[in-house]
């Protein structure tokens, strides 16, 4: 009886309370997220929608009013089969549970809405992370996608990939891509494309590790993101590379889900990718972590399971399948001659993977697999303890050193850099060999005076792809930027630097040889602009905390200036976030030069 | 049973499928085994704003790719064999035995997970007979691939 009451009295008050409140209702975090409302996290747009499209909002200031939003929708989707409640299924059940709508079948006549529905549905939603790969500086940050898989069991490509990117018509040329992709030129847009295209694009492709984060999203949260996702289809955001990119409007989606989660309330300038697991992590919402190497790391993994000898046949075997029958390979045992073909298939796919069909190595790869389908199964080596992304040390840095050049003066610097990562830095979670960084500032002072700048990187990366029998990479590096160098007397000069080359792996050392190429902009010199050619070559070594590297780089110009810097540098991660860096260095210049020593401690963050 | 019935309209299981190729041509029926995949549309450049093309997908083909969207078991009308760069995958997994292509692959059949474990071994026994030669294609895998199971007692239930 009791029960009944409140019944009673609830059914009247709820829907009476609920009417009077339309005004808290549009400033609910449920209906701030689905108007992705700018909390405050850039710096762009604060306060507003994310949006970028009319068609988007109900009301004509919808982009700015969540409560005209609010109440435009209430008015167009209450009426008995409005036709809006078919664009907007997240909105109408946001409104029929907090307005008690009872509407029977509320989208029977959503015929398009509903067949989607049905295709698209998931019971786990998984945030992968495609990680950096050399050789493309694109990549280095990594990128985010979320996959919505409709079982528990391993049938993951099946699953469907929800993408944010920049819609471009292809048209453009190169570096105009690339500008309006930094500038905001081109519209972003939510993708759902099969999952099997994701994998083929990044792991047979591009060569780059997947890390597959498992959200920690129950059953009608993850319905929530779906009808949500339904209501972008076609609809523009603005595309910023730098903060309102792929990974953060995934933060968009996951505040949907769950409104509570807090994701958006800290200003993100300069969203890295590998940022968002950790802002996902930290609220609690990552539940498991799966590593998808790729197809050239699992070639690696079964290159270095054969002895050198093993090696050298399997290479042949793919360039000449009739080896099959050698006396070589017959001696073989059963195990290892499986090991050889199918690391001969797996390299002559790899190596044939983008060009179009061509009928020698159709004939060839077939030849192998019939005869891999012969022999025992291999089982692939797994890689050892991978490095999850984001285990790695913080993106932003401040470093403070002191040291003492040419034995007679001392001197204290404070850099600072924005992003992202250095050759000799804790190299765990990041790709080895790798390096970008972008923006970094130091300041140096003496006794004698005041704080100068010393350097500004505006750019640097550095590609040290190692070669061996199976995977022959260019090494390269491109640099920029300003930095104190010997022309009549040390002076900032301007530089653009850049090289290619090559780089080996020899258990823990990895030498590398490059030539250069430098342009360069000073007071001293006559012209403009200098160019000067020269190498850039050196050693790296890296046994637990401790990188090494030693190297030089000379250049010679064109006004006949001749110049080098050689260095022994070593830093040792002694935690995560914190690194002590030790590095002896001589400046030279035809007929002189100076030392230099430094000791540096970095601390990383963010 | 509706399950399997879509499964194999759009898997090419069916009688009349054989004599039209399910779903229309630009489905990838007529894609080869090692068809290159220089049709992905992967440039360098693309990846920094992780870019998708004009036409990009939302899970519905309608007059995108000119597949029917008849049935909507795996990906809303597109043949999970006839996409770029699979049926080479299924290929190596029947090859030897396991691994993730082939599980979708029998997953997107309807093949119970009790089923599995032998669906795999019949397609790693008769990978020859699926994959007669190099230039085979995805639809005559189907055909080859449902011939297989119907001579199985455990796995023909799923073709009927």
């Amino acid at each position: 009886m009791r029960t009944g009451l409140l019944c009673v009295l609830l059914c009247w008050i709820v829907p009476a309370l609920a009417a009077n409140s339309l005004p808290e209702l549009a400033n609910s975090p449920r209906w701030q997220a689905l108007m992705h409302i700018n909390p405050g996290a850039t710096l762009r747009d604060r306060g507003r929608s994310y949006i970028d499209d009319d068609s988007y909002f109900l009301a004509d200031n919808g982009k700015q009013d969540p409560l005209a939003e609010l109440t435009a929708t209430v008015a167009a989707l209450e009426p008995a089969a409005a036709p809006a409640r078919c664009r907007f299924p997240a909105r109408y059940r946001f409104l029929a549970e907090h307005l008690d709508w009872q509407h029977a079948s509320p989208f029977g006549h959503c015929e398009a809405y509903s067949e989607w529905r049905s295709a698209v549905q998931a019971s786990r939603v998984v945030l992968v992370f495609p990680a950096a790969y050399l050789n493309s500086p694109s990549s280095m940050f990594g990128h985010t996608l979320l996959r919505l898989d409709q079982g528990k069991d391993s049938a993951v490509w099946l699953s469907w990939a929800v993408n944010f990117g920049a819609v471009s018509t292809g048209a453009d040329n190169s570096l105009f891509y690339i500008y309006r992709g930094l500038a905001g030129g081109y519209p972003g847009r939510f993708a759902l494309v099969p999952y099997v295209q994701k994998i083929q694009e990044y792991s047979h492709m591009e060569n780059r590790d997947m890390w597959e984060y498992t959200l920690d999203l129950d059953q009608q949260e993850i319905d929530w993101l779906i009808e949500h996702l339904w209501e972008l289809k076609d609809i523009n955001f603005d595309y910023y590379f730098f903060d309102e990119n792929c990974s953060f409007r995934l933060l968009e989606l996951v505040e949907v889900a769950r409104p509570d989660s807090r994701l958006l309330t800290e200003l993100r300038f300069a969203e890295v990718p590998v940022n968002t697991i950790r802002a996902l992590d930290e609220r609690g919402l990552v539940s498991g972590r799966h590593y998808r190497p790729s197809k050239a790391v699992e070639l690696d993994n079964l290159r270095r399971s054969m002895t050198p000898a093993q090696q050298v046949l399997a290479r042949r075997l793919a360039d000449a399948p009739a080896l099959l029958e050698s006396d070589d390979f017959q001696r073989a045992a059963p195990r290892d001659q499986a090991l050889m073909v199918t690391t001969a298939y797996r390299y002559l796919r790899l190596q044939n993977r983008k060009g179009a069909r061509d009928p020698k190595v159709a004939k060839d790869s077939f030849t192998l697999l019939t005869k891999m389908n012969q022999l025992p199964p291999v089982d692939v080596p797994v890689t050892e303890n991978p490095e999850p992304p984001e285990s790695g040390h913080g993106t932003q840095m401040l470093a403070l050193s002191g040291g003492q050049r040419d034995g007679e003066w001392d001197f204290g610097e404070l850099s600072y850099r924005l992003t992202y990562h250095n050759l000799l830095d804790n190299g765990y979670g990041f790709l080895r060999g790798a390096q970008i960084e972008g923006m970094g500032l130091t300041l140096r002072s003496t006794e004698s005076g005041d704080p100068k700048l010393e350097a500004l990187d505006v750019v640097s990366i550095r590609s040290l792809a190692p070669r061996n029998r199976f995977s022959k990479p260019l090494s390269w590096y491109v640099e920029g930027g300003l930095e104190r160098a010997w022309a009549g007397r040390r002076r900032l000069v301007r530089f653009v630097q850049g090289g290619a080359g090559g780089s080996w792996a020899i258990g823990n050392w990895q030498p590398y040889l490059l030539t250069s190429l430098r342009m360069e902009n000073n007071s001293e010199f006559d012209t403009f602009l200098t160019p000067g050619a020269g190498l850039d070559a050196g050693l790296l070594y890296q046994r637990g905390n401790w990188q090494w590297q030693v190297g030089s780089v000379g250049h010679y110009f064109t006004n006949d200036t001749y110049r080098h810097t050689s260095e022994l540098a070593v830093q040792w991660a002694f935690a995560r976030q914190h690194g002590l860096r030790a590095s002896l260095s001589r400046e030279g210049w035809r007929g002189d030069g100076v030392n230099e020593f430094k000791l540096q401690w970095r601390w990383y963050f963010d | 049973m509706k399950k399997t019935l879509i499964a194999a309209a759009l898997l090419g299981a069916s009688t009349s499928a054989m004599a039209v190729a399910p779903g229309g041509p630009g489905c990838g029926w007529g894609n080869m085994l090692f068809e290159g995949k220089s049709g992905l549309p992967m440039h360098l450049l693309a990846t920094i704003v992780n870019g998708t093309s004009g036409n990009a997908t939302f899970g519905m083909t309608t007059g995108t790719n000119g597949c029917d969207t008849n049935g909507s078991l795996t990906y809303s009308g597109q043949s999970l064999l006839g996409m770029t760069g699979v049926m080479e995958e299924v290929a190596q997994d029947m090859a030897t035995g396991e691994g993730e292509a082939l599980t979708a692959l029998s997953v997107s059949m309807g093949i119970e997970t009790g089923d599995r474990a032998r669906f795999n071994a019949v397609m790693h026994e008769n990978f020859a007979v699926i994959f007669p030669h190099q230039d085979v294609t995805a639809e005559e895998v189907m055909a080859s691939i449902t011939d297989v199971m119907k001579q199985d007692e455990s796995l023909s239930k799923y073709l009927a």
